[in-house]
This record gives structure tokens, C-alpha cells and sequence, in this order.
């Protein structure tokens, strides 16, 4: 993936730059705000991430003018400021995540590669397929090997996000702000405990298990292809 | 030295001259009334005298004839028995009987009909009062009254009131001064006070002098606020020794740690394993961080502007569903009863993050196989607003210690080995407070019972039913009564 990252402390950057390139990315820098609106312009990026308090330029204003000009790269917006009212300006003003910092870079890899795939114009699906997981979003229902699964409203939204971001990795805080709106970090296992529930379900008993336990970061819904 | 010139220059001195100046002005308004009111009276009493005279000689007259009268007013000059005087005039003005004196006065007034009054000063004499009456022989008898007396009185009346306004411009400068100097004095305290204080000194406080004047107002509401000012000052000094003392305990093992590892350097996989302790204590301090940081952001309460409709009804159902599975493998039972339909306005995220706190809290301070039961209480009567409940059976809190605890970084003894940063609870009340519930710790004997009141005022609609329809997660809870399906939740 080609990024752009725009971070004014070189110290993050380069924390953050040279742990997307050893995973394979692209990464451009720029350092303030007008440099960053230059490239963003001017090249394709898959994602963008941006710091909000930036010399010049602040990042909201970066991003208002990008999507201004009708850029529609996915911004995350990566900030000390952990307001609740500055995230929801920072989603308003054309962001598409939100991470406050300091944070563990597992959750930034995580978050950008969920931006990354997201298919900007994606028509409107009603069944979602991993493997033999079939999820039918009108009926609301599970099956998985032709067999039907009984999932609770909210495991059923659990696995529509694990599906809906099938072969990334999604950590927890992902799931709490996505499944269950928690913009916040517990301190008990909520996430672990649900998401072992879900398996009990769905995964266990049908061969191979679809969800994997990544250390360190998070879960991956894995389809058997690959 | 500075202090005395500035008295005898300050806003002191003007009052008292400006008093002594109105104070003058009005003993002189009184001086000249009361002169001219005694002037007026005695002239009018002259007057009344000289013309009763003149009617009774008038009636002598008309009873004796004209030389018998002649002789009359001569005998009557001659006498001086009395005090007024008497003169009678030819045709051709000249005297004919009694005073050359009075005649001549009389000779220099215009004779108008029978009776006529005038006042004449004669050069070298007192003023006089004449009643000239025209008689049916063709003189003239003239009564005259000497106002020398009326002079006289005028002039006592005036020394009195130049005495009396002397000693009133001394009266008014010395009570002017007395005046400004007892108002300054009292100003001075307050000054004193106040530059004792800005030297260090905060326990200094005005000392009211007990007459319950406006002085005195001012000394209590000063003093009062200096407390709460002192108060303030207090709770912050507590917060920042509070986090310092309590970040210094994970800061030292952290440097433990590393410099463990630095002495007794060993395999990748000591390393490893020194590493993944040091993040996970730095992830613990940056979590207290953001605890800190959200209190006072709460706490600034500038917050408000993100408040709008929040469903309470589907917050407690997600957070009970969301936790039940959890408090059910930690060993407790979770069980929950919320009304329907409850709407109020506030900030999802935080009331969320308030359950939330509130379950966590009563998950690590209380034992195995303990009950928590999280209520959502539909409004009552009397402005009652909506509640949020959660109780336990565990081992509760002492009754003296129940405020303690909303207070940063408190933690009951027994806890002190418990996780946790001992800021859950101090959220908690910030959160309450920007919603302006009330915050009420009890003892459901046993136990703790944590309930957040809201204000009426924050209701938006309580929908009758008896089921409410709970967002995208499509359940409906019953209502007052505990659902059998909700305490199990599998």
C-alpha cells in the first residue's frame, strides 16, 4: 500500500514510517500541513495518516480542504488530543478513524489496513461469505456448513465486523468502538469473552477455526483459501 | 509616613469638606430664615400696637373735641409713661401738639386716606413705625413705635447664628475627619489583610469588628471567599501530591526492572520478557494518565455542547450484555432490571464509561459468587428524575469512608493490593457531576449501592410501554421486574 503519512514530530514519524515499510508499505512523508496537501494532491495514496496539530496548515483544515477538492483517500487522524468532542470534529471534518496517541503500533497496522481495503464505493451487500461462514444480513442469519448457527444480536454484529474485515487484523479497540460503541478501554476482558462465546459457536466442531487469536494486536477472520 | 499623606490626600478629605460645606450652608439657611421670620413678627406687632393707639386716641378725640385732645397728646408726650410716641399736625403739616421728632418724620410721609402706615428712618436715629390717622378738624394725629428694638433683636439673632455656624465648621471638620478616619481605617484592614496574604500569609483574615455594618458584610464575604479559595487550593495541592506519590510506585519498578535486566544481562529471552514488563508498566502509567486527563476534562465540564438525546434504556442493556459474560467467568452473577424507554440528554460515551466504571468497580472489590445488580429506575414522583442503580452484596464501604472514595486515587485499605488505579470512582462523580446527578454511595445491607440520580430537567420522554425497542441489537428488556433470560445471559 502506498501511504502518506503528515507528522510534524520526527520522532513518531520515523517510528511510524519505518514500521509500515517493514510490513511492506510505501511511505511518504511530509512534515507539515501545506507539504502534505501537496502530495496528497498530486499522487494516489491508499491511506493517509495525519497529525492533527501540525505547523502551518493544522491537519482538520488539511483534510476539510482535501475532501474539498473531492480527494477521497481514507484519513486517520493520529492525535494527542483525546477529547470526545475532538474526535467527533475530527470524523466531521472528513476523517475516517481516530487513534490517540501514544498507542501501540500493532493497533496503528490494524487500523490502516482496515482503511486500506475499504472499498470506496461498495455496493451494497446482503450475504457475506468466508469460507464455508455464510452470513445473511437481511435474514439475519449464521450458517456455516449448511448448518445454522443461533448467534445473540450482538455476537451477530461481532462476526459482521470480523467478515467485513476478513483477512486483517482487528484489535480490540476496534471491536469495542465498532461492535459495542465503548470509546473507552475496560479493564476485564469483555472482548476476549465474547469473542471465545462466539467461537464456541461458530467455530468450534466444523474443522478447521476460522478465528485466529493474534498476539499482541488482536483477532483475524481468516478464509481457508489463503 | 507614605500612609498618613495619603490619608490627608485620599477621597477622606473631600467627604469631610464637602460635609462641613453642606452642613454651613444649611445652619445659614437656618440663620437667615429664623432672622427674617422674628423681623416679620415684631414689625407686625408694631404695627398692630401704634394703630390700636391711634384708634383709641381716635375715639378720645371724638369724645373731648379738638384743643382738649391738643392738650391730651401733649400731656401723653410729657408723661412718658409710654413707650410709644405722639404727634399732632396742623392742616398746613406743621406740629401742632406732642414730639418735633415725630412730626418731622411724619412731615416727609405721604398722606394717603385715613390711616396710613410707613416705616421712616430719620438720619442719626432709629427707625420708626408711623400710623398717621387724618382727624374731622383737619390735623392729623400721628402714633409712631421705635423699631430700635427690632434692630436690636435682628442683631442678637444674627451674632447667635454666626456663633452657631463657627462652631458648627469646626463641628463638621472634626466629625468629617473622625468620620473619614474611622472609614479608612476600616478600608486599611482590608488592605492589610490583603497584603499580608499576597506576602504568603493565607491564614490572614479581616477582622470584623462586630457591628454588623456593611464593613462587617464585607469582612465575612471576603473572608469567606479566601476559605473557598484556600479549599480550591487544597484539593489541587492533594491532586498533584496524589499523582505524584502514586505514579513514583510504577515509575520505580519500571526503573527496577530495566536496571535489573542491565546488571544481569542473560538470554534474548530474559530480554524479551524485560521488555514486554517495562511496555506493560508504561501502558499502565499512560492509562492513569488518560484517567487524569479525562476527570479533568469532565470535570471542565465544557463538555456539554456534545449532550443530545441518549437512549439510557438501550446504554445499561449494551453495557449489561457487554459485561454479563465476563462477571459470570470472573465467579459473580450480573443481573439487571431497566425500565423502558428512558431518554435523557447527555453524552453517550461518557454515561457508557460510567456503568461501565460502576460494574468494573464492584467486579474488584468484591468477592466470589457476589450479586451485582445494575437498575435503571424510571422517573418517579415529586420531579424525580431518572436513576441509575448498581448494587452489590459484597463487603461494602464503611460509612465514613463513602466520600472518601470519589476522591482521586483513594483506595480503601483492604484494596490497596487489588489492580486499579483508584480513579474509577472520581470519574464516576465527574461524569455526575457535569450531568448534574446526584451521586449517592448506601448500604443495601450488605453491600454497596452506588445510585445516580438525574435532574428532572434532563428527561427528554419516558415512553409508556411496556417494552422498548433497544436499537440495532433488537432485544426488548421487560420492565420493572428482573427477565429470567437477561441473568443468564449464555
Amino acid at each position: 500500500m502506498k501511504v502518506l503519512l503528515i507528522e510534524d514530530d520526527a520522532e513518531t514519524a520515523d517510528y511510524v514510517g519505518q514500521g509500515l515499510r517493514e510490513h511492506g508499505h510505501i511511505v511518504d512523508l511530509a512534515g507539515n500541513g501545506r507539504d502534505g496537501l501537496f502530495l496528497a494532491a498530486g499522487e494516489a495514496y491508499d491511506v493517509m495518516i495525519v497529525d492533527r496539530m501540525l505547523p502551518g496548515l493544522d491537519g482538520l483544515g488539511a483534510v476539510k480542504t482535501l475532501r474539498a477538492a473531492g480527494v477521497q483517500t481514507p484519513v486517520l487522524f493520529l492525535t494527542t488530543m483525546s477529547g470526545v468532542g475532538q474526535r467527533v470534529e475530527g470524523l466531521e471534518a472528513g476523517g475516517d478513524d481516530y487513534l490517540t496517541k501514544p498507542f501501540a503500533f500493532a493497533e496503528l497496522l490494524a487500523r490502516v489496513h482496515a482503511l486500506g481495503r475499504r472499498r470506496p464505493f461498495a455496493q451494497v451487500e446482503t450475504v457475506l461469505r468466508v469460507g464455508d461462514l455464510e452470513m445473511d444480513l437481511i435474514g439475519r442469519k449464521v450458517r456455516r456448513s449448511a448448518r445454522t448457527v443461533e448467534l445473540q444480536p450482538r455476537e451477530f454484529r461481532l462476526l459482521e465486523f470480523l467478515m467485513r474485515n476478513a483477512d486483517r487484523v482487528v484489535t480490540r479497540t476496534m471491536l469495542l468502538e465498532n461492535v459495542w460503541e465503548f470509546h473507552f478501554d475496560p479493564k476485564t476482558n469483555i472482548v476476549e469473552t465474547h469473542v471465545s462465546r462466539l467461537r464456541s459457536k461458530m467455530d468450534r466442531g466444523f474443522g478447521c477455526e476460522l478465528i485466529e487469536t493474534v498476539r499482541g494486536s488482536g483477532y483475524c477472520l481468516r478464509g481457508p483459501s489463503i | 509616613m507614605g500612609r498618613r499623606f495619603n490619608i490627608l490626600r485620599g477621597s477622606g478629605v473631600r467627604f469631610a469638606l464637602l460635609h462641613t460645606v453642606v452642613f454651613v450652608i444649611s445652619v445659614a439657611a437656618v440663620g437667615v430664615t429664623a432672622e427674617a421670620l422674628v423681623t416679620r413678627a415684631l414689625k407686625l406687632q408694631a404695627g398692630q400696637r401704634v394703630e390700636g393707639e391711634a384708634a383709641e386716641l381716635l375715639d378720645e378725640f371724638r369724645q373731648y373735641g379738638s384743643d382738649a385732645f391738643r392738650k391730651l397728646i401733649d400731656a401723653q408726650t410729657a408723661s412718658g409713661e409710654s413707650r410709644l410716641h405722639y404727634a399732632l399736625l396742623g392742616r398746613d403739616g406743621q406740629r401742632v401738639a406732642g414730639e418735633h421728632l415725630v412730626a418731622r418724620a411724619a412731615a416727609s410721609v405721604p398722606a394717603a386716606g385715613a390711616s396710613t402706615l410707613a416705616e421712616i428712618r430719620l438720619t442719626g436715629s432709629d427707625r420708626f413705625l408711623l400710623n398717621l390717622r387724618s382727624l374731622t378738624d383737619g390735623t392729623t394725629l400721628v402714633v409712631a413705635d421705635d423699631l430700635g428694638s427690632v434692630d436690636d433683636v435682628e442683631d442678637v439673632v444674627a451674632n447667635a447664628f454666626t456663633i452657631v455656624l463657627g462652631i458648627s465648621v469646626l463641628l463638621g471638620l472634626v466629625a468629617g475627619f473622625l468620620l473619614t478616619k474611622g472609614v479608612l481605617w476600616r478600608v486599611e484592614a482590608v488592605t492589610r489583610t490583603a497584603e499580608a496574604i499576597i506576602a504568603g500569609d493565607m491564614t490572614r483574615r479581616i477582622e470584623p469588628t462586630g457591628a454588623g455594618d456593611e464593613f462587617d458584610r464585607l469582612a465575612t464575604s471576603l473572608n469567606a471567599m479566601l476559605d473557598r479559595i484556600m479549599q480550591l487550593m487544597d484539593s489541587l495541592q492533594q491532586v498533584s501530591n496524589d499523582i505524584a506519590h502514586d505514579l513514583r510506585t510504577p515509575l520505580s519498578r519500571l526503573r527496577q526492572n530495566l536496571e535489573r535486566t542491565r546488571i544481569h544481562p542473560a538470554t534474548t529471552q530474559d530480554y524479551a520478557v524485560a521488555v514486554e514488563r517495562a511496555i506493560d508498566e508504561a501502558d499502565g502509567l499512560l492509562a492513569t494518565f488518560s484517567a487524569l486527563l479525562r476527570i479533568s476534562q469532565v470535570e471542565a465540564g465544557n463538555q456539554r455542547v456534545t449532550f443530545r438525546p441518549v437512549d439510557l434504556t438501550e446504554v445499561v442493556t449494551t453495557l449489561f450484555e457487554a459485561y454479563a459474560p465476563d462477571v459470570e467467568e470472573g465467579g459473580r452473577i450480573l443481573t439487571c432490571a431497566v425500565a423502558p424507554g428512558i431518554v435523557i440528554d447527555g453524552d453517550r460515551e461518557l454515561l457508557a464509561q460510567l456503568l461501565a466504571n460502576l460494574i468494573e468497580n464492584a467486579l474488584a472489590h468484591t468477592p466470589l459468587g457476589t450479586e451485582i445488580r445494575v437498575s435503571l429506575l424510571r422517573p418517579g414522583r415529586a420531579e424525580r428524575g431518572p436513576a441509575i442503580e448498581v448494587a452489590d452484596d459484597g463487603p461494602g464501604i464503611p460509612a465514613a469512608e463513602r466520600d472518601k472514595v470519589l476522591r482521586r486515587f483513594y483506595r480503601l485499605e483492604r484494596s490497596r493490593t487489588t489492580p486499579g488505579n483508584g480513579l474509577g470512582l472520581s470519574l464516576v462523580a465527574a461524569i455526575a457531576k457535569l450531568h448534574g446527578a446526584a451521586l449517592r454511595l448506601s448500604d443495601p445491607e450488605p453491600g454497596l449501592r452506588v445510585t445516580i440520580a438525574f435532574p428532572w430537567r434532563l428527561h427528554v420522554e419516558a415512553t409508556t410501554g411496556q417494552t422498548a425497542p433497544l436499537g440495532s441489537s433488537g432485544t426488548s428488556v421487560s420492565g420493572s421486574s428482573l427477565d429470567p433470560a437477561m441473568m443468564h445471559h449464555t
